[in-house]
């Protein structure tokens, strides 16, 4: 080290300190978008040790991060242009920070000087991501950089992970420094440890060996941590059930005889029951979002509820809990199970049998030669033996894919749950794609959400990636559609795709050529992928399994019915008891 | 629910764009800050920031643990204020 520091410094500008900052963090692949903010950025990526990926508008490239970190658990890395180049993030970073994904985003931003003036491309990038990012810089010197790098991949992945900010005005990328990556981070404010204390692992062991009806309740915290197969070492050994919020798909295995599967307004019975009559909810890195708890005062009524979250302000925030600890999930598990005594809750097991027996997630076809969308989903998991790595959009496609997956192991089931962001899926599979080349990547859209971000397919393209792309097509915006049947008197104002079935105002004329528009066949072969459409119920198993095993980028869009709602429903606000099962 | 004037002191880095982060979490719940000072300490690399604001104890509490999670906030305590 010594002789390091005597070689004499070599200076370089902030663009090629931020570049060598990025590799040094770990960085592999960059996703982004150029612009005359980031020129001189761009201009140091072709000697850059990682490779950098084009996406085709910023959202997508934010997506694609997204995909990237929550595959492999690693920090996704996009850098954009600054005004439009920033603004088009917005979505990007809002999904990340709400479901917890660790990324590193930066975007180019006028010089200094010109800071204020209205400059040409010039937008408030700090203030603009400030309520959608769990932090953000405004870089003022070249020689700040790699600490700032440093200190963003530290805060991006230490505490609730999120995604970081880096706004670099053009001349500091000019400017000269000679500043080196530091070997360690220190923040003066942000220590995100844990605070567990030995009592409170004593008393949550304690409650745990005294409980008769227990629930562990998993999310993406658990995920996060690295603590499924704590989780599950948990369950056994104690016997307790256990269900998990849609973040927390595949951190336990649905085909294990404990799994409730998923909990919340579109889970199972059984989970919901359960959470229902448990005497201790024992709840790991979820946040208790409203759409897993419906009605506040009647959730888990008779429950003690112990919460683990690594997020001190999610604690207590939305249902009172018994014992709250902040700390991660794992460093708690591993600690208290050692404490845990071995039961058997013979009587309680065989109580969510009976459950799991009388309200199976379950659909009825509707006509005997169309495709059930539920069906799509089981088709997918068949042809791949539940090995895919399943990404979603959002909307009815997204929670079939959730109920009629079975979901057994972390990092496999990519969503965006908290903001529920439409055009989600198609960049975050290619970012999926990128991050885990072994995994057989299919992702699930509907015809709405498909068309937000469909010039990602290109992406796929141009790098082979071996991913199926299944559009479900409805002809409607179908969750919107089903919520206007019933809840609003069936009265679908905006939601219907298709020429037929609208209302008079939004009426098309007659004669158009199409019922259906766009033609996703056409549209994914003009993108250069390969293409088929699926409309008999007996081929369509047949055509995902060609289309995963082809290994190349192939777009098969299943032709459904339309009418399918997803059931079991607890709508929003209302208590267990309100669950709709058709 | 019952809404009570809190007075919070916040001792955060003294670096831009703190401020603007702070008063987002008050503003974007739609509440109204009727005080607010913000100064020196004897560290200059340190502001205090009192803030006297109305609300329940129990967002007040949800803003608190917001605020410890901010990256550039080192301590944050509270107290009612009776008016
Ligand atoms: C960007 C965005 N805009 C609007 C919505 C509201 N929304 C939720 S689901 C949905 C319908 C999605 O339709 P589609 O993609 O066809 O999926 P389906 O429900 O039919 O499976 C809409 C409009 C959203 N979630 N995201
Ligand atoms: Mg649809």
């Amino acid at each position: 080290m010594w002789k390091h520091a005597m070689k004499s410094k070599q200076q370089v500008t902030g663009a090629q300190a931020l570049v060598d900052s990025l590799a040094k963090a770990g960085t592999e692949v960059l996703f982004g978008y150029p612009g005359g903010a980031v020129l001189d950025i761009f201009n140091c990526l072709p000697d850059a040790p990682f490779q950098f990926v084009l996406g085709r508008h910023e959202q997508g490239s934010v997506h694609m991060a997204d995909g990237y970190a929550r595959a492999t658990g690693r920090v996704g890395v996009c850098l954009v242009t600054s005004g439009p180049g920033a603004t088009n993030t917005v979505t990007g970073l809002a999904t990340a920070n709400m479901d917890g994904v660790p990324l590193v985003c930066v975007t180019g931003q006028v010089p200094l000087g010109q800071i204020g003036t209205d400059a040409f491309q010039e937008a408030d990038t700090t203030g603009i991501t400030r309520a959608v990012s769990k932090h953000n810089f405004l870089v003022h010197s070249a020689d700040e950089l790699p600490e700032i790098v440093a200190e963003a991949f530290y805060i991006a992945t230490h505490g609730k992970p999120g995604p970081v900010v880096i706004d670099v005005p053009k001349n500091v990328q000019q400017a000269l420094t000679d500043a080196t990556y530091p070997e360690r981070v220190s923040l003066r404010a942000y220590h995100p440890e844990s605070s567990a204390t030995s009592a409170q692992m004593a008393r949550l062991a304690k409650l745990v060996n005294e409980a008769e009806r227990p629930v562990i309740y998993a999310g993406g915290g658990v995920i996060a941590s690295g603590a499924a197969k704590d989780v599950a070492a948990l369950a056994h050994r104690a016997q307790i059930p256990v269900a998990t919020t849609l973040m927390g798909l595949g951190s336990f295995d649905e085909r294990d005889p404990l799994s409730l599967r998923l909990a919340g307004m579109h889970g199972t019975a059984a989970a919901n029951y359960a959470i229902n009559h448990t005497d201790l909810l024992i709840a790991l890195g979820v946040r208790f979002s409203d759409r897993v708890t419906g009605k506040l005062a009647a959730y888990a009524k008779k429950a003690k509820i112990v919460h683990v979250d690594c997020d001190p302000a999610s604690i207590g925030k939305n249902v009172r809990v018994s014992l709250g600890i902040v700390a991660d999930v794992k460093d708690v598990l591993t600690t208290v199970s050692s404490r845990v005594k071995a039961a058997e809750h013979a009587e309680w097991l065989a109580q969510i049998e009976e459950w799991k027996r009388k309200r199976p997630m379950a659909y009825k076809p509707m006509h005997q030669h169309v495709i059930m969308p539920q069906q799509v989903i089981e088709a997918i998991d068949n042809a791949t033996k539940g090995e895919a790595l399943l990404v979603t959009d959002v909307g009815q496609h997204q929670m079939w894919a959730a109920q009629y997956f079975r979901h057994s192991h972390p990092r496999r089931f990519l969503s965006s749950g908290g903001m529920g962001t439409m055009g989600f899926g198609i960049p975050a599979a290619i970012g999926a794609a990128f991050g885990r080349p072994d995994r057989k990547v299919v992702a699930v859209c509907g015809d709405g959400g498909a068309q937000m971000t469909f010039e990602e397919l290109v992406v796929a393209v141009e790098h082979k990636l071996p991913v199926t792309f299944v559009v479900i097509n409805n002809s409607c915006l179908g969750m919107v559609r089903q919520w206007q049947e019933l809840f609003y008197g069936k009265r679908y104002a905006g939601s219907i795709l298709s020429v037929r079935g609208r209302l008079a105002n939004e009426r098309l004329e007659q004669d158009l050529k199409y019922d259906y528009l766009p033609d996703f066949v056409k549209l994914a072969q003009a993108h250069g992928a390969d293409a088929t459409r699926v409309i008999d119920p007996a081929k369509l198993e047949g055509v995902i399994r060609k289309a995963v095993k082809s290994g190349r980028p192939t777009l098969v869009e299943a032709i459904v019915e339309p009418r399918a709602n997803v059931y079991p429903m607890q709508p929003g606000g209302q208590p267990v008891e309100g669950m709709i099962f058709e | 629910m019952k809404e009570e004037l809190h007075r919070l002191n916040c001792f955060v880095e003294n670096k831009p764009g703190v401020l603007a982060r702070i008063v987002g979490l008050f503003s974007g719940r739609g509440y109204n800050i009727q005080t607010l000072s913000v100064g020196p300490t004897e560290d200059g690399t340190v502001s205090r920031m009192k803030i006297d604001v109305l609300g329940s104890d129990r967002v007040i509490r949800q803003i608190i643990l917001q605020l410890r999670n901010q990256v550039n906030v080192i301590e944050v305590t509270v107290r009612r204020k009776t008016a």
